[in-house]
């Protein structure tokens, strides 16, 4: 919109000196410098002089410690808005994302009312536009989230829904499922699934092993998901869908996810950070902060996540953000509501674990929140290239400090990283080639939303 | 060795349980006089907080209070009026501006009582929280073991039943195996956890498998109201495999002790006529003396807690 366009106006003219540029297609990363005028990316050459540009236009940042990244991508957020705006809005959920240095991402239709209506898809896609950011809507797979009846695929297509998910719930009739994956494939959409069996899950608050049976807390056993990936594995196969598999937490949903991809079977899944970063031990002392669903599994379970990140089973990482008030998770373990924020530590928590602890490339490790989730969506591919509008996340890979409430700018303060110590910070976000997020001493940001 | 709170077995070391069976033993020589109090806990306040359902271990509480000379309040909200756990906790926090000195707690959820401890100032006791940690529990029934056979080594128990279900399988479990009592479960699969690890314990698919080298068999109660899915078949089954009946009573090894906490579904667990004999059998069936020594080692938690500065 013109208006924001004019209020961003110093911001999209920047000169970013000596910072080195992650190139996740290539996997190298190369020192350089970039222009961008007008919010586009006009050259990237390692042979600009500051001198030659007026400095009443350009904003210069000084990037010689930091690394430039295609802008991130959460392909699993719930902005919460409409109808739950106590625990987050439109606008909070994007401040948090540019905190986190997500330039655009994906959000889940299990709002009130669920967006199952094409007018509440097109509802979202004004408020991003009027916020100047890039959402993707994702509708309802079935009316009201209900598993019975196929929500418009078409109609809500035409009105800008990017992809179809009940997330939250999961289809449990299985020859429903069929149909849903027939039309799927007939109109050429993306199902995002969240596999759950209900009558392994029912009251159930944690994984099911150890540290429930040491609790005394109901256990969600892993065939809830394994049943329900290879139930769906059958299906995309039998009518060609093309379905992605969300926060994946089970070792042997990983295998038949590989397996599946073996065979050419359309499917793609993503993992949450809390399922590669944490076990059920975390459990231990009923902090809510760790009630998520998919239950935080067994070690083993983790390390399976690991190797499904390592050799390319899993294609993504997303956070799954899902805000709750304080008065749903300070409560105890089995009133407490399911979920963890993750919008602003998708990114630290990846650079802890994975490039830290497990050593994977830096550039593998951005790919999985940049390029690989916005393809999967079937957007314009991330990446930094001359002729493109800027969106780009400016990080410092090696400062590290203990997360805590404090830093958090979305309404909402249910992190599973809080204490955690954390590597990896956002220094700059750009988006759609403006400047919107300066981190000027760590954690202490400007909001230009 | 200095305990705040009272909520899990897995809290406490082998000198705590060593000291809390000591000092059982002189609270049960009390109640043993024909005066039966003490006013080592004059002054204090002590307040019950149920939000369960409990007879026998409130009035445990309850005794067990006045027995050391403090005040008692019994608070039972329902849970059902109270829909978030703020309120929860605004409730208890502006009972215990009353100035109580130690709360004891019980809930249906488990976990409840740590996260009602973490927000309140005084002592807790856990009087029962969910499926997880009944710890008054298994301290009366280590030290009826104890008062038995005079040692706790290498003594075999089996315990027998709903593990899954249960709070006071769980701490007996832990307890047990941490004073080294040699621990078998009997139980049929719908009702063990999934993963055993944690008990770590080898179990029998039928009582007669076990029951004639066991010095204690302890029968659990069959929780069905914690059992929300009922995959066991039916009583008659249950009765084939794990009912105490007369015949496996007789078939207990010589000297063996038989024990439950309490209250018995009579012909599911044990049968009736077995208890009936409890008089004649006061040496075998520890039933009843398990209650008595309820009061005796809560007296000594109370104690205990509120004795230390």
């Amino acid at each position: 919109m013109d208006i924001n366009k004019e209020k961003h106006k110093k911001t999209n003219n920047l000169l970013i000196l000596n910072g080195s540029i992650v190139n996740t297609e290539a996997k190298n990363t190369f020192k350089s410098d970039i222009v961008i005028e007008n919010g586009v990316i006009s050259r990237i050459s390692k042979h600009i002089t500051a001198g030659d540009f007026d400095k009443s236009i350009f904003k210069v940042i000084d990037a010689s410690e930091l690394i430039i990244c295609p802008g991130f991508f959460d392909m699993h957020v719930h902005l919460r808005e409409p109808g739950s705006e106590e625990e987050e809005d439109i606008k909070s959920g994007i401040n948090s994302a540019i905190r986190g240095g997500i330039t655009s991402l994906a959000c889940m239709p299990n709002t009130s009312p669920v967006i199952d209506e094409p007018f509440l898809v097109e509802y979202l896609k004004m408020r991003s536009c009027a916020n100047d950011y890039n959402i993707f809507p994702v509708a309802a797979i079935t009316r009201n989230l209900e598993g019975k009846d196929i929500a418009e695929f078409g109609l809500l297509r035409e009105a800008g829904a990017a992809a179809f998910s009940d997330d939250g719930r999961a289809v449990q009739n299985s020859k429903l499922m069929y149909e849903i994956m027939k039309y799927a494939a007939q109109m050429d959409v993306l199902l995002i699934l969240h596999e759950e069996d209900y009558s392994f899950s029912e009251d159930g608050v944690v994984h099911e092993g150890y540290f429930s049976a040491a609790k005394g807390l109901e256990g969600i056993s892993n065939l809830s998901e394994d049943i329900m990936i290879a139930r769906d594995i059958i299906l995309a196969k039998k009518t060609g869908a093309r379905i992605h598999f969300t926060h994946l937490s089970s070792a042997d949903s990983v295998n038949y996810i590989r397996l599946a991809k073996k065979e050419g079977i359309r499917v793609t899944c993503d993992v949450t950070p809390e399922h590669f970063y944490f076990n059920d031990e975390y459990i231990k002392d009923f902090n809510t902060n760790f009630k998520i669903k998919p239950p935080i599994r067994s070690e083993y379970d983790r390390k399976s996540i690991i190797e499904g990140i390592k050799d390319g089973t899993i294609d993504a990482i997303a956070s799954d953000h899902a805000p709750h008030i304080d008065a749903e998770k300070n409560i105890s373990f089995n009133e407490a509501a399911f979920g963890s924020i993750g919008l602003e530590t998708l990114f630290k928590a990846s650079i802890t674990k994975l490039l830290k602890s497990e050593k994977i490339g830096l550039e593998k490790i951005i790919g999985l929140i940049s390029a690989a989730p916005s393809e999967i969506m079937g957007a314009e591919k991330n990446n930094i290239k001359e002729g493109r509008q800027a969106n780009m996340s400016i990080v410092d890979i090696n400062c590290h400090e203990k997360y805590t409430k404090e830093m958090i700018f979305s309404k909402s303060k249910n992190s599973a990283f809080l204490n955690e110590n954390l590597y990896g910070e956002v220094i700059y976000t750009i988006v759609n080639g403006c400047l919107r997020f300066i981190n000027k001493i760590k954690s202490q940001g400007e909001d230009f939303s | 060795m200095s305990l705040k709170n009272i909520l899990d077995i897995e809290e406490l070391n082998k000198t705590h349980v060593l000291k809390i069976i000591e000092s059982t033993g002189y609270f049960k020589e009390v109640l043993g006089r024909d005066l039966k109090k003490v006013p080592a806990l004059r002054g204090k306040t002590i307040i019950n907080i149920f939000y369960e359902p409990s007879t026998r271990t409130r009035t445990s509480f309850e005794l067990a209070a006045k027995r050391l000379s403090a005040d008692v309040i019994n608070f039972s909200p329902s849970s059902s009026s109270m829909k978030k756990g703020e309120t929860e906790l605004d409730t208890i926090k502006t009972i215990l501006e009353m100035k109580a000195d130690l709360a004891v707690v019980r809930h249906k959820d488990s976990g409840f009582v740590k996260y009602i401890s973490e927000h309140i100032t005084i002592p807790v006791i856990n009087a029962g929280d969910g499926r997880h940690a009944h710890p008054t529990q298994a301290l009366l029934d280590l030290f009826t073991i104890y008062c038995h056979f005079k040692r706790m080594e290498k003594i075999k128990i089996a315990i027998v039943g709903d593990i899954l279900n249960s709070r006071v399988a769980r701490s007996d479990i832990s307890l047990f195996k941490k004073m080294d009592l040699e621990v078998f479960t009997v139980s049929p699969s719908m009702l063990l956890p999934e993963d055993m690890s944690y008990f770590d314990t080898k179990n029998f698919e039928c009582i007669d498998e076990i029951i004639g080298q066991c010095d204690v068999i302890y029968m659990l109660r069959m929780q069905f109201e914690r059992q929300n899915k009922k995959f066991y078949p039916s009583v008659r089954e249950y009765n084939r495999f794990f009912t105490l009946d007369f015949k496996r009573f007789n078939n207990m090894k010589e000297g063996a002790i038989l024990m439950h906490p309490g209250p018995v579904n009579r012909g599911i667990e044990i049968d009736g006529r077995v208890l009936d004999m409890e008089d004649r059998n006061l040496a075998k069936i520890k039933i009843g003396e398990q209650v008595g020594n309820g009061v005796a080692v809560r007296m000594a938690l109370l104690h205990y807690l509120l004795s230390q500065k």
